[in-house]
């Protein structure tokens, strides 16, 4: 465990951060927690911070001793509409790096026909190799083009390995014998949250993904649900799009900020 | 071992969301009091929605506010 004693305020007690485990930092002030923080990896490599306290001073000390010793950025989340805890991670040196939209869009929405020559096919109709093959190459495309920092935090790169696919959580675009497009949707405890749609680059434009999303909107229509979440990239005029002309309303957006080595 | 400034957590339910990252949270005893979601929700892009049961950490200082720090699967 390594701690960094700090200097105490007027009147106040000394509060030491202690490191007390690999991606866990405490700050303690007269043998009492008064400030947690916590780093996780995420499966895209990236490192993101939290820190929870509830005294600004603390929240920098923990934040100092946290990035003391990083040689890779770090990253962390805060609601857009939470100036305190931005401002907070700005002190610390972080600066705006990407933002999310949240969106909520209601299911009950007239369905719009695929494009001629191609099926949409969800549930026990979606096969699996053509499934695989269909995500390898959407993974191949988003790699070598946006990146995956772009996207929402559940749309992971494939580490390798035996990768785990549930067709069950998809509706798909088939061509022939092809699939071209697809939709994931994960079944959240209260509302089911739309986690990735992607169209093959080749096939994009022909209004396939309207199709996809409003197809899965009626089938969580016909399940009882009256609404889906999901959050957008801003830079993603093609997303915006397509959920803003299903009718999605936005409820709130996410900053993204990041910190560099040597940038404090 | 150190101890939890915080201390106390409670079971609630949330009954508003709120401005500002905020949620208003009415705890089993009654009383309600303004919570906003830890880092780590935060973090993993867990939801808060009116009607969730939550557990909130309620702050040393004032005991209308809080921290929820776990949202339970109901």
């Amino acid at each position: 465990m390594n701690s960094l004693p700090s200097r105490p305020g007027l009147g106040a007690h000394a509060v030491t951060i202690s490191r007390v485990a690999d991606n866990q930092w405490h700050a303690i002030e007269n043998d009492l927690v008064v400030g947690r923080g916590h780093a996780s990896r995420r499966l895209d490599g990236r490192i993101f911070l939290s820190i929870d306290t509830w005294r600004d001073e603390v929240f920098d000390q923990l934040a100092a001793a946290m990035l003391a010793d990083q040689r890779a950025p770090r990253y962390t989340v805060v609601d857009e509409t939470d100036r305190d805890l931005a401002a907070s991670w700005v002190r610390a040196g972080f600066a705006t790096w990407r933002r999310e939209t949240e969106y909520v869009v209601r299911t009950e929405f007239p369905t719009a026909a695929a494009p001629d020559g191609v099926v949409i096919a969800t549930g026990d109709q979606v096969a699996k190799a053509p499934l695989r093959e269909l995500d390898l190459a959407i993974r191949a495309e988003v790699e070598s083009t946006v990146g995956w920092y772009t996207m929402p935090a559940e749309v992971l790169p494939w580490q390798g390995g035996t990768m785990p696919i549930d067709p069950s959580k998809y509706t798909v675009a088939m061509q022939g014998d092809r699939y071209v497009g697809l939709v994931r949707v994960a079944m959240m405890t209260r509302r089911p949250r739309i986690g990735l749609i992607a169209v093959l680059a080749a096939e994009q434009r022909r209004g396939i993904g309207r199709a996809l999303l409003s197809q899965l909107l009626a089938g969580l229509h016909r399940c009882g649900y009256e609404a889906a979440t999901t959050e957008v990239d801003e830079t993603n005029k093609a997303a915006t799009a397509l959920f803003e002309g299903l009718g999605g309303r936005r409820t709130g957006s996410s900053l993204e900020l990041i910190h560099r080595p040597g940038k404090a | 071992m150190p101890r939890s400034a915080g201390g106390i957590e409670v079971e609630g339910t949330v009954i508003e969301c709120l401005r500002n990252a905020n949620f208003r949270v009415e705890l089993t005893n009654g009383h309600q009091v303004l919570a906003h979601i830890s880092g780590k929700i935060r973090k993993n892009y867990i939801k808060i929605l009116p009607e969730d049961r939550v557990l909130v950490e309620l702050s040393p200082y004032d005991l209308d506010r809080g921290r929820i720090i776990f949202r339970y699967r109901t």
